[in-house]
């Protein structure tokens, strides 16, 4: 369960250029509204859990998308490592010799090969997100950086959230809180919503699922919460946690969660979300050529979500804070009643 | 990152719900079809004469799919017509006295009636082919018009065998002055007709407007005397009735049918009435069910009944219970050729109600009559007929969007179109415009309109529009560029067997081959673009020119503003507003092909013009890898890119302008643009060749203004931005079209977008779509239909149709039984919910 990547934190030289793996329009999971959100490529964690794999390495990465391919073997010809290969199973890709130079994304017909990470100028951002500006206005929407750590390219993030305040948009930023302080104040006063991680209250359990104590993680969060304490931005501040089987989905990590919170952040926390663990990305992990150790874990049954849910509610924070999101297991059918109990024994 | 999804079953496939006995028994009874004893399939009527024909096909050159029936029709109609005896002087009148005549002698004195039981309404059986009343030479000139070697059939056809699409005049897509037929009775409307008559000259009674407003009047007297014989009818039966409630009601609805529709409705039941036999009648006129005769504004101009009667103690859920009764007999309308199946035909009728939308002064008109309609249809949905549509726009009030997301959130899909009112106004505004008809539509009345069929906007009462009567493949201009003006394959007729030689059709734009430019080839493209509307319009005015001889539809004509005025039928243009209207079809086909020969043959230099057309001309096979290129690395419409957006802007201006540049010669009526679609974006993907875009031959076409199927990778936002910009987007205050909104189709586009039923899962997201809805009024198009579809269960429904009959899904503009529709289609209804493939 230890971190098989990870990029360290290496802010981008120019402050005019990101390296993006996605924006996601109609986004209506981060944050208020109808939103656009912007996924800043690179991670200062590698959670082993982690659904956005291609988010965790600064780089650009290439990676084979076998739905789309036909086969007709023009990647092979034009790669100049020759690390491209024909097998049973597809193309694959030699990473050893591949530099991600990307000619064969660049004659791929079918867009099989694809590079995941595409640099963008602040400009050229600016424009694209606004295009949904009416559905922000209608919504109450906006913005939201996310990642990835959008932290990791702080001084793009910064000209890029203030580019969004100049006109009016409603900006989220959604963070680990993995990175030096002074990256707080690179977006803190751009920012209205931050959409905080809180995965593991356990230091040291924190440190085998995503390779990082976390210790900066809660001093960051002390320092927004004080500065919300003091009238200063942001705004608004949500906490997120992934729920996770055989990690994170305890009571006492929980429970301790929502202690620190009380303990820490009375009043300036606006909403606690429980947001379940989600296997739609097993795809991502073999494009990558990576293995998963989450690949056949099934997902969490309702009852457990709802059982952490009050556990949290439970735990001293205003419970009307509390919420929680994603997939469960379908309900077993009467026949499937064995297999409910084994998977309830490991989740407990 | 969180796209994380709540596992959520899909919302239990709707079924009607909180219907009383009595509207439970008339729906279950509907839906037994073709097993009903009691059904209103067509009656076919005969003058008598060795010559006679009842049937008037050109009313289907729009609908390909009975063009290998039309000879059997027209036989078997006149096989199976029943004479009526003719008065001794019948043969000396006009054309129209002597349909006018027929048609009220049929509907009064043959065609039989009934009362379903517990039904509030009368007026059952009303589908007719009557007979065309011609004589002898008319019939004889009319078929050589018709049937000749190049008559109206044959031009039609070999413009939809080539791929330029169809055209014919088709009847009803219309809103008729029903708020004037009830204010008025049909006493105010004869004694107008009769007052216009007597102020004619000698001269001028003697011709064909005497004739034409002698023929109204005879018509203008059909209701009255249909609704005594029903009157007399339920006396009847009200005397046989052994339910004491039953036996009341037969005598209250005896009484209003002595009273209305002649004179003007009393109460909210008697307006009811009197509507549906109004409308009913339409449709015995033109010897064609429903086709798009719509009602408008129901909830505003009934509101006055309804109010009354309510303050007079009505039961509201009566007055709901008397609209429920309403909505079975409009679906009526499908028996016409009920043992071809279910829907007959077709599922397009379309008997459009509008509901809300903007008023005089930028209010809002949405009242408790709005709410009450709303709850009928989501008591009775799924149901195919009356067909609503809600007009939405930037202030409609929260309590309506409340209701219109909580039906979306309810069933599989909106069971209403939504209208988009500063849109579509700017669209009236526009045609107003353009067309120089600002006398007929102003900035004081234009928020009057309604849209008519699948979602075509006209104005109300004065308007006949032709809203489907030309459909144009923009796309056999790209090919005729291609290829210097001819078919890029020789027509193969699967009739005959026989393969046509290629001949030069359209002008000769040169070798494509040799074009150095993109801009060369732009220019072949415009060439052939102008060459394929003036042959769309050629086309049409066969059929155009013989129904203003030979088709009149004097009792139509009694309900449209201009035609008493004139002393003229509404075919010959009687109406104050007379466009048609010339629908676009494949689009974003054409936008992605142009795109594609850019990107492919100029920009990137991928392939040679002349190795684009060998691909072509193969079907793409041998061609995979130039396939993919087009299909995946070419830009696309629909993405909100700006780049792809400005040459789909270039496209549009271009097939807009050259459109507004003509009009019909016989009836000077002024062509329109518009983007419909149908079902020809699926029919059509089988006649046309491949297509630059990648596109090979059999898979389907794009529909109406929607992007091609799965090239709206950047999600419903994006969608709606691309849309609302070809459209002309906006400007600052009172600059654009309307205030801030251009419109360069006034006829409206359809504009389909399929949600996963995630997107309105709880109370939150629900508030987000409204908010969608919303940002769709700034950026989108003129309406929107919304499907709310988890693939998985329409992959269930096709594996077992046994457990769907209900199941609707919308197609383009129109809804329609998801079991019911061919594979193919269902296929691509399923492609476009999972966007998943190309």
């Amino acid at each position: 369960m230890h971190a098989t990547e990870n990029d360290l934190p290496a802010d981008d030289a120019k402050d005019s250029l990101a390296t993006l793996f996605e924006i996601q329009r109609l986004s209506t999971e981060d944050g208020p509204g109808i939103r656009t959100t912007v996924f800043f490529k690179g991670c200062s964690l590698a959670c082993a859990w982690c659904h956005n794999p291609e988010s965790i390495s600064a780089r650009p990465q290439l990676h084979w998308i076998a739905s789309r391919c036909i086969g007709c073997g023009t990647c092979g010809t034009v790669c100049p490592e020759d690390a491209l290969k024909r097998t049973a199973e597809g193309v694959a890709i030699d990473r050893a010799h591949c530099t991600t130079c990307g000619a064969c994304a660049a004659e791929c017909p079918s867009t099989a090969m694809e590079i995941i990470g595409t640099h963008w100028h602040l400009d050229a951002l600016v424009h694209e997100v606004l295009k949904d500006q009416a559905y922000f206005a209608s919504s109450g929407g906006g913005v939201t950086a996310g990642g990835g750590e959008p932290g990791l390219q702080a001084s793009f993030l910064s000209a890029f959230l203030q580019a969004l305040k100049q006109a009016n948009i409603h900006t989220a930023v959604d963070t680990c809180g993995c990175y030096p302080a002074q990256t707080l104040d690179a977006f803190l006063p751009f920012t209205d919503l931050v959409l905080y991680d809180i995965k593991e209250i356990d230091p040291e359990r924190h440190r085998t699922f995503t390779g990082r104590g976390n210790a900066q993680i809660l001093d960051n969060l002390r320092t927004i919460g004080a500065r919300m304490v003091s009238g200063a931005a942001p705004q608004e501040l949500w906490i997120r946690t992934p729920v996770i089987p055989q990690a994170t989905a305890t009571e006492a990590n929980i429970a301790g969660i929502g202690q620190w919170i009380a303990a820490h952040l009375k009043g300036t926390v606006a909403r606690w979300e429980l947001c379940a663990f989600n296997n739609l990305c097993r795809d991502k992990y073999l494009r990558l050529d990576r293995d998963w150790s989450y690949n056949s874990q099934p997902l969490l049954p309702l009852d457990t979500l709802e059982q952490l849910a009050d556990v949290a509610r439970r735990s001293g924070v205003d419970p009307a804070i509390v919420h929680w999101s994603g997939p469960t297991r379908k309900p077993p059918a009467p026949s499937d009643e064995k297999q409910e109990r084994s998977t309830a024994a490991t989740t407990a | 990152m969180s796209t994380a999804v709540q596992h959520q079953a899909m919302p239990p496939l709707r079924t009607p719900r909180q219907l009383s006995p009595r509207i439970q028994w008339l729906r279950d009874y509907y839906f037994q079809g073709a097993d009903r004893k009691w059904n209103n399939q067509f009656l076919a009527w005969s003058t008598g004469t060795p010559w006679d024909v009842q049937f008037n096909e050109m009313t289907f050159y729009i609908v390909p799919e009975t063009y290998a029936l039309l000879q059997t029709l027209r036989g078997s109609f006149r096989q199976a017509a029943r004479d009526i005896a003719l008065p001794d002087d019948f043969w000396t009148w006009s054309l129209p006295e002597r349909r006018a005549w027929f048609v009220k002698e049929v509907m009064v004195h043959h065609v039989p009636r009934e009362i379903l039981p517990g039904d509030l309404l009368a007026g059952a059986r009303f589908n007719l082919q009557t007979s065309l009343c011609l004589t002898e030479a008319e019939q004889k000139s009319f078929d050589t018009a018709l049937l000749g070697r190049n008559g109206a059939r044959a031009r039609m056809k070999w413009f939809h065998d080539h791929g330029y699409g169809n055209a014919g005049a088709t009847s009803g897509h219309l809103v008729p002055d029903h708020a004037m037929a009830l204010k008025n009775g049909w006493r105010g409307i004869h004694a107008d007709l009769s007052d216009r008559y007597d102020k004619l000259s000698q001269t001028d009674q003697e011709g064909p407007r005497g004739a034409q407003l002698r023929a109204m009047m005879t018509a203008a007297t059909m209701p009255r005397e249909l609704a005594a014989a029903y009157s007399t009818l339920c006396r009847r039966l009200a005397n046989e009735a052994s339910d004491q409630e039953r036996r009341q009601e037969l005598r209250r609805m005896a009484t209003h049918l002595e009273h209305v529709p002649w004179e003007p409705p009393r109460t909210f039941w008697e307006a009811v009435q009197a509507l549906w036999l109004n409308h009913m009648l339409i449709m015995s006129d033109e010897n064609y069910p429903g086709p798009g005769v719509s009602f408008g504004r129901i909830d505003q101009y009934l509101l006055p009944y309804w109010e009354t009667s309510l303050k007079e103690g009505m039961d509201r859920e009566f007055g709901k219970e008397i609209l429920k009764c309403f909505w079975v007999h409009c679906n009526t309308v499908y028996d016409a050729m009920i043992r071809n199946g279910r829907q007959g035909i077709t599922a397009g009728f379309g008997q459009l109600i509008t509901l809300s939308g903007l008023g005089p002064d930028g209010r809002d008109m949405t009242n408790d009559l709005t709410y009450a309609i709303l709850e009928v249809i989501d008591d009775m949905s799924p149901i195919l007929e009356p067909k609503p549509n809600v007009r939405l726009h930037r202030n409609s009030p929260t309590a309506l969007m409340d209701k219109v997301v909580d039906m979306i959130s309810d069933s599989q899909g909106a069971p209403f179109l939504l209208n988009f009112d500063e849109r579509s106004m700017a669209g009236m505004m526009r045609e107003a415009e353009r067309a120089g008809c600002r006398e007929w539509i102003r900035p004081d009345n234009v928020h009057d309109y309604a849209p008519v069929g699948c979602l075509e906007n006209t104005m109300v009462g004065n308007d006949r529009s032709g809203t489907v009567d030309c459909n144009l493949n923009l796309l056999k201009a790209v090919e005729l560029a291609l290829t210097g003006g001819r078919d890029l394959l020789p027509f193969h007729d699967p009739m005959t067997g026989k393969t046509e030689p290629v001949t030069q059709a359209g002008p000769s734009t040169g070798d494509a081959a040799a074009f150095a430019r993109w801009e060369q080839f732009w220019l072949a493209y415009s060439e052939q673009t102008a060459y394929i509307i003036r042959k769309c319009v050629d086309t049409y005015e066969c059929s155009e020119s013989a129904r203003a001889v030979y088709f009149p539809t004097p009792y139509l004509s009694c309900l449209v503003r201009g035609c008493a005025e004139k002393g003229r039928d509404v075919t010959r243009g009687g109406a104050e507003l007379n466009f048609t209207t010339l629908e676009a079809v494949t689009f974003a086909t054409t936008v992605d092909s142009l795109l594609a020969i850019k990107y492919l043959v100029f920009d990137c230099q991928k392939c040679s013009m002349a190795e684009l057309m060998a691909a072509l001309r193969a079907n793409w096979s041998g061609f995979e890898v130039l396939q993919a290129m087009a299909r995946n690395k070419a830009p696309k419409y629909g993405r909100d890119d700006d780049e792809a957006d400005a040459m789909a802007r270039q496209v549009m201006d271009l097939w807009t302008d050259l459109t507004w540049q003509h009009r019909t010669t016989s009836t000077h009526r002024q062509f329109r643009p518009g983007m419909l679609s149908w079902n020809y974006w699926a029919g059509d993907g089988f006649v046309m060749a491949a297509s630059a875009d990648g596109r090979p031959r059999g898979q389907f076409l794009s529909n109406a203004i929607c992007p091609s199927n799965g090239a709206d990778i950047k999600g419903p936002t994006a969608n709606a931005n691309s849309v609302g910009k070809v459209l002309g987007g906006r400007a600052a205050e009172g600059t654009a079209d309307w205030d801030d909104t251009f419109n360069c189709l006034p006829n409206g586009a359809s504009h389909t977008i399929t949600f996963h039923p995630a997107i309105i899962r709880d109370p939150a997201h629900q508030n987000k779509f409204k908010a969608f809805l919303k940002g769709y009024a700034e950026n989108g198009g003129t309406c929107l239909q919304v499907n709310m579809l988890d693939p998985d269960m329409l992959r269930d429904a096709q594996q077992h149709p046994e457990n769907y009959p209900h199941l609707l899904v919308r197609i383009t503009g129109y809804n329609t039984y998801f079991t019911a529709i061919g594979k193919e289609l269902q296929n691509e209804v399923i492609e476009r919910v999972s966007h998943q493939g190309y």
